[in-house]
């Protein structure tokens, strides 16, 4: 390898709050740790404050109250080490570069190096060999998607921000990056967080999945994933898997009917 | 200034084969079909030299129109860089302390409504014998058009991108390298194209102003010689520079560039959601602006005998005991140009985009009509004009046709980018029900058009004020063009520098008047580009 992978730190959030300067309040005082070298999964309604945390965590919003440690340091801290990578929601893939191109110039902003066969290797991790000089313009949204995780990877970050990144990818493609990118993050032992919508998607890829109420983000629940890895494709179908998955799904409705009575009872 | 609607366009809708491949070629052809018909059939009017003429007069006559060209061609590059430097310089400068950015877009604007006819004899006196007027007055005619749609370029990459780069905790100078320098390049690009025949107009009006050589030169003395042969072979050649610099630019774009960039609505600098901010700025544009007028006349220690400070100014339309009669020339003046700016400006604006929404409804003709638009609205106006006048007349038809046309070809080709625009999406609900075109025309592609049409239109108010003043000066002999003329050759300073003080400020303010109707517009039709 090119380069070592940077050490995995813990994350750790306390009274983190966010009021947007409108009013918007879009995450109410949260305590939180996210264990180093761990993957956790933030599931939640449309628009509930998960990518603004994490945004926050990824110190490219400032918290309204409370503070965020990376490892014992601030996340500016983190981001000047480069030690942090983020997947984001928009691919935020820059035209003008090929794919390769855009994984090289993460790697230029992070001040690292990778060889060719290292870059070669994410392409085809992500399903891309054959698009590695091919422009974003030229790709569908599942590829554009695929080549941001693959930029995201390439600086071997130690702490790995995922803000729903399957969100445009194919269903056979999905499958298969759940396979393989936890294959990657557990090797380098990457703090990973997860943000999505998919319920099963959020039990099968992490180890534990926290469970965010409608605007303003509070945590209704925190769900220790103890299923074995590696996790094969049909472990999402095991009886262990169902029941996480039933209970994720009854605190989304919990926390969901706690904030949207039915009509009925209003 | 030629057709500065800048903001339109990209720069490389030229030149494409294929299917319509020849309709360029065809509307060339059709041209120049017209024109050698026209000038057979006008032979004894005087007014109208055919091309078979121009080619002969031009053949005949290349040693001395190769060397003016040489001249004009050499002080328009060194305005033309010395512009595009500043414009750059500039909006480097707005982008490392944004709060400034209104107040250089202000000073800029203002500058750029300074009407040339004046300014050239002002500079020539400061400069004396040389080309200092050609360069300057060259390199104020590009700055502008290169400034806007620069600033507009610098920030036209979304959000994310810049979280990309912050994410790997860099800072304002590796988004600068890595993400709108190159995002940039298409805005720069547009502009560049709109600025290079403009320089060859500026160093052509600085010429005017008792230049030695060059094609300016040429160009009054084939004019005052009722030289039609001349005057034609002059403006065939400067359109030919003007063109040949528009596509090149655009070629040079096309190797560079991955595609054009969307049509550039740079949404007008002045009025924002604080207003209190806005008052403040626009104060201050105007306190830096006397300031820079006053001090630039005392640091050059210039003649006041010539140099009239805004004291002086103030004085000539106010205090001094002629001021009422002064007060009254001008506003003469200003009202006979009114009559015939004002309606050319409108019709210009209503036939751009009442053609670009004839050539959606019959897009047969486009492929002919675009490509010859493109390339006049590069045509030099300081050579059309005598000719437009000449074959029109002095009246109103002539002078109301030259301003029409200076707006015009900004405008349909903004609209026709416009028209195009339409969100695809949008007209599949519409194929998807059946709709017409007339139905898509009215309720799609119309709306999507007129955040263009007002771009246009704010762009085209300087720049109709711009032909209206060299129809005035050199043709018609009538409105605050010609009074301008006639106060410099007279060396009637107060007059003057009071004429250039009140049109800059009247073409500053139409420019803000349709821009906030643009930002009204715009509120509804494109709110992104208010953000």
């Amino acid at each position: 390898m090119a380069h070592d992978v940077t050490p995995p730190p813990e994350v750790v959030c306390t009274s983190l709050a966010k009021t947007f300067a409108g009013g918007t309040e879009a995450v109410r005082p949260i305590d939180l740790t996210f264990a180093a070298g761990r993957t956790t999964a933030l599931v939640g309604p449309s628009g509930c404050g998960k990518s603004t945390l994490l945004r926050m965590v990824a110190g490219l919003e400032n918290p309204s109250a409370g503070r965020i440690e990376i490892g014992g340091a601030p996340p500016r801290a983190t981001l000047r080490r480069a030690g942090l990578s983020v997947a984001f929601q928009d691919p935020s893939l820059l035209p003008w570069r090929s794919v390769r191109g855009n994984i090289e110039l993460a790697l230029t902003l992070a001040r690292r190096k990778a060889g060719a066969s290292e870059i070669d290797q994410l392409i085809d991790l992500v399903g891309l060999d054959g698009f590695a000089e091919t422009r974003p313009a030229e790709l569908s949204g599942g590829m554009r998607q695929r080549a941001a995780i693959a930029r995201a990877l390439a600086t071997r970050p130690g702490l790995l921000l995922l803000d729903e990144p399957f969100g445009a990818v194919d269903e056979l493609t999905r499958r298969q990056l759940a396979q393989d990118l936890p294959r990657i993050w557990e090797a380098r032992g990457t703090t990973t967080i997860l943000v999505t919508h998919s319920v099963s998607e959020a039990v099968l890829l992490s180890d534990r999945v926290i469970v965010l109420s409608p605007r303003p983000a509070e945590i209704v629940a925190d769900i220790p994933v103890d299923l074995p890895r590696p996790r094969p494709e049909d472990a999402a179908r095991t009886e262990a898997a169902g029941a996480l998955i039933d209970r994720v799904f009854a605190e989304l409705s919990k926390g969901m009917a706690a904030s949207n009575p039915p009509l009925a009872a209003q | 200034m030629t057709n500065a609607a800048a903001g339109t366009g990209r720069p490389l809708a030229t030149g494409r084969r294929g299917a319509g491949g020849y309709g360029p070629m065809l509307g060339v052809l059709v041209l120049l079909a017209g024109w050698e018909l026209a000038g057979q059939l006008l032979t004894e009017a005087f007014v109208l030299a055919a091309p078979s003429e121009v080619a002969l007069y031009l053949v005949r006559d290349w040693q001395l129109m190769s060397r003016a060209l040489g001249v004009t061609l050499g002080n328009a590059a060194a305005g033309f860089v010395i512009g595009n430097v500043a414009a750059v310089a500039l909006a480097g400068v707005a982008l490392l302390w944004p709060r400034s950015e209104r107040v250089i877009t202000g000073l800029a604007l203002l500058v750029f409504c300074l009407p040339l006819v004046a300014t050239g004899p002002i500079l020539r006196v400061f400069f004396g014998p040389g080309p200092g007027p050609q360069i300057a007055l060259a390199a104020l005619a590009v700055y502008y058009t290169t400034l806007i749609p620069l600033l507009v370029g610098l920030r036209a990459a979304p959000d994310s991108w810049f979280d990309l780069v912050r994410s790997y905790g860099r800072g304002p100078m590796s988004a600068l390298v890595h993400v709108r320098a190159m995002a940039a390049l298409p805005y720069l690009f547009t502009g560049l194209q709109i600025a290079a025949p403009a320089a060859f107009l500026g160093a052509m009006v600085g010429e005017f102003t008792g230049a030695e050589r060059g094609m300016g030169v040429l160009t009054v003395r084939a004019i005052r010689a009722l030289d039609v042969e001349m005057t034609w072979g002059l403006a065939t050649v400067a359109t030919a520079v003007a063109i040949l610099a528009y596509v090149g630019i655009g070629a040079l774009a096309r190797r560079v560039l991955l595609e054009a960039p969307p049509v550039i609505l740079a949404a007008p600098a002045v009025a924002t959601g604080r207003r209190l901010g806005g008052w403040i700025d626009t104060g201050l544009v105007i306190l830096l602006a006397l300031g820079g007028w006053a001090g630039a006349i005392w640091a050059f220690g210039l003649n006041p005998f010539f140099a009239k400070g805004p004291g002086d100014v103030l004085d000539a339309l106010v205090f001094a005991p002629d001021a009422a009669a002064t007060r009254a020339t001008i506003g003469a003046a200003l009202a006979e140009s009114a009559v015939y700016l004002i309606p050319g400006y409108i019709a210009g604006l209503l036939a751009g985009a009442a053609l670009a929404i004839l050539l959606i409804l019959v897009p047969a003709v486009a492929s002919t009509a675009m490509p010859l638009a493109i390339a006049l609205r590069s045509v030099p106006i300081v050579t059309t004009a005598p000719l437009i006048v000449l074959l029109l007349g002095r009246g109103a038809v002539g002078t109301i046709f030259l301003v029409a046309v200076m707006v015009f070809f900004p405008s349909f080709v903004a609209c026709l980018q416009g028209l195009r625009q339409a969100p695809g999406q949008v007209m599949a609900v519409f194929d998807s029900y059946a709709a017409g075109p007339l139905a898509r025309l009215v309720r799609v592609r119309i709306p999507a058009m007129l955040p263009a049409f007002f771009a246009a239109a704010r762009m085209a108010v300087p720049a109709s004020v711009l032909a209206l003043t060299v129809a005035e000066w050199l043709a018609t002999g009538s409105g605050i063009g010609s009074l301008m003329a006639l106060s410099a050759s007279l060396s009637d300073y107060d007059m003057l520098w009071s004429s250039v003080v009140l049109v800059s400020a009247l073409s500053a303010l139409g420019y803000v008047l349709v821009g906030a109707v643009e930002r009204r517009v715009l509120a509804i039709y494109a709110p992104e580009q208010l953000a």
